[in-house]
């Protein structure tokens, strides 16, 4: 069984880089997903398709910057160990 | 001398293997070393290790003052164990940021009569009535006095047995080697973190109000092993039919276990009871616990058909 601990972080890491490149205008906005069509207002049943939205956003702003150095870690460390 | 010799010489059990006498003269009462988990919320745990720790330097100084007998060396240990009483310290201070330590001892607060009546009811959960746990003024009471409430213990000792069963099952195929054990005990490890994280995940979509933590949800995800240490037992005892019906019975109780307990703590408490409440969050929830029990047996099976063969 080849499932390591280390395959799930590279799966998490892969996982969060295509969270993190959808495009808005292009592609979230199509398909009804953008940030400013999600707020429906403060209902009591936000919905699963809400709260995914709302995951979306919060994961696209909070891993932006985290993302570009653990991005830069992986590289060199490919680079260096293949 | 490291400060596990001198616990180990307290105990009667290995007095020839270690050189030092039994009775040191500055030696702490060796059950001092330790918590004192009789009680189910120990307040003193600070207070307790600050003897304990200090003991430490003292007991070691008089089986090596022939060793040690210029002052030189004697500044050097003393500087040296001054060093170390402040890392420790430090790493007391800090360490409840990063594990949450006094949560963890609840979970530990354990004692025969509860493990036993836990594997009871992990293999044969049927005729059990009352699954609520019960609360003391708020806060949930520990495992000693409740049969229903989740704990560590059974999960943590299960998955070494786990890992060392898996050891040797491999050996009895000859095809054991020392790194598949840590192979197994990661991959294992690595499902356990898929399925917790998938739990919170889908916890989170579905905007369930509870008070599963995820220490629980680790406690509940953590009984299966048992179950599968004893398919694999029964495998390599009796073989694979013996292992296909132990396995199975053992899914099916998991699968019963895993209903009857998160149905407390997903659902609404109205649907708890019994009476099915209509509606589109409680199904979504219903199918949720479901789920999630339905995965048990999955894994149990994943990661335990290639041992047997």
């Amino acid at each position: 069984m080849a499932f390591t601990l280390y395959s799930l972080l590279q799966a998490a890491l892969l996982c969060v880089n295509a969270i993190a490149v959808l495009h808005e205008e292009r592609f979230l906005k199509n398909i009804g997903w953008g940030t400013d069509q999600g707020i429906g207002g403060f209902e009591e049943e936000p919905g699963i398709k809400s709260q995914l939205m709302n995951l979306i956003r919060s994961v696209r702003t909070v891993m932006r910057v985290p993302l570009i150095i653990v991005n830069s870690i992986a590289i060199i460390l490919l680079l260096l160990f293949g | 001398m490291h400060p596990a010799g001198l616990a180990a010489a307290g105990t009667p059990r290995q007095p020839s293997k270690r050189r030092v006498p039994v009775s040191q003269p500055g030696m702490a009462d060796p059950h001092q070393l330790f918590d004192d988990t009789s009680s189910a919320q120990s307040r003193g745990y600070g207070a307790q290790r600050a003897p304990g720790g200090l003991g430490y330097p003292t007991a070691s100084a008089s089986p090596q003052s022939a060793f040690l007998g210029d002052p030189v060396s004697n500044m050097a240990m003393a500087y040296g164990s001054s060093l170390a009483a402040q890392g420790k310290e430090l790493v007391d201070k800090n360490i409840d940021r990063f594990i949450p330590v006094t949560k963890l001892k609840y979970y530990f607060a354990v004692d025969t009569m509860y493990v036993g009546k836990k594997l009871g009811l992990l293999f044969f959960p049927y005729l059990h009535q009352d699954w609520e746990v019960q609360y003391q003024q708020d806060t949930p009471v520990a495992p000693r006095f409740d049969v229903n409430a989740p704990d560590l213990y059974i999960p943590a000792m299960a998955f070494i047995t786990y890992v060392l069963v898996a050891g040797l099952a491999l050996g009895t195929q000859d095809r054991f080697s020392p790194d598949l054990l840590g192979l197994q005990a990661s991959s294992a490890l690595a499902w356990l973190t898929l399925e917790v994280l998938a739990i919170l995940l889908s916890l989170y979509l579905v905007t369930v109000n509870t008070d599963l933590t995820t220490i629980d949800l680790v406690a509940f995800l953590g009984y299966k092993y048992v179950g599968m240490i004893g398919g694999v037992l029964m495998g390599l005892l009796f073989g694979k039919v013996v292992y296909y019906l132990v396995l199975g019975w053992c899914c099916v109780s998991i699968f019963v276990f895993m209903i009857r307990t998160l149905r407390l703590k997903i659902l609404a408490e109205a649907a708890a009871e019994g009476i099915p409440v209509r509606g589109a969050r409680n199904q979504l929830r219903m199918y949720l616990t479901m789920a999630v029990a339905a995965a048990q047996p999955l894994l149990m099976y994943w990661l335990t058909f290639h041992l047997v063969r």
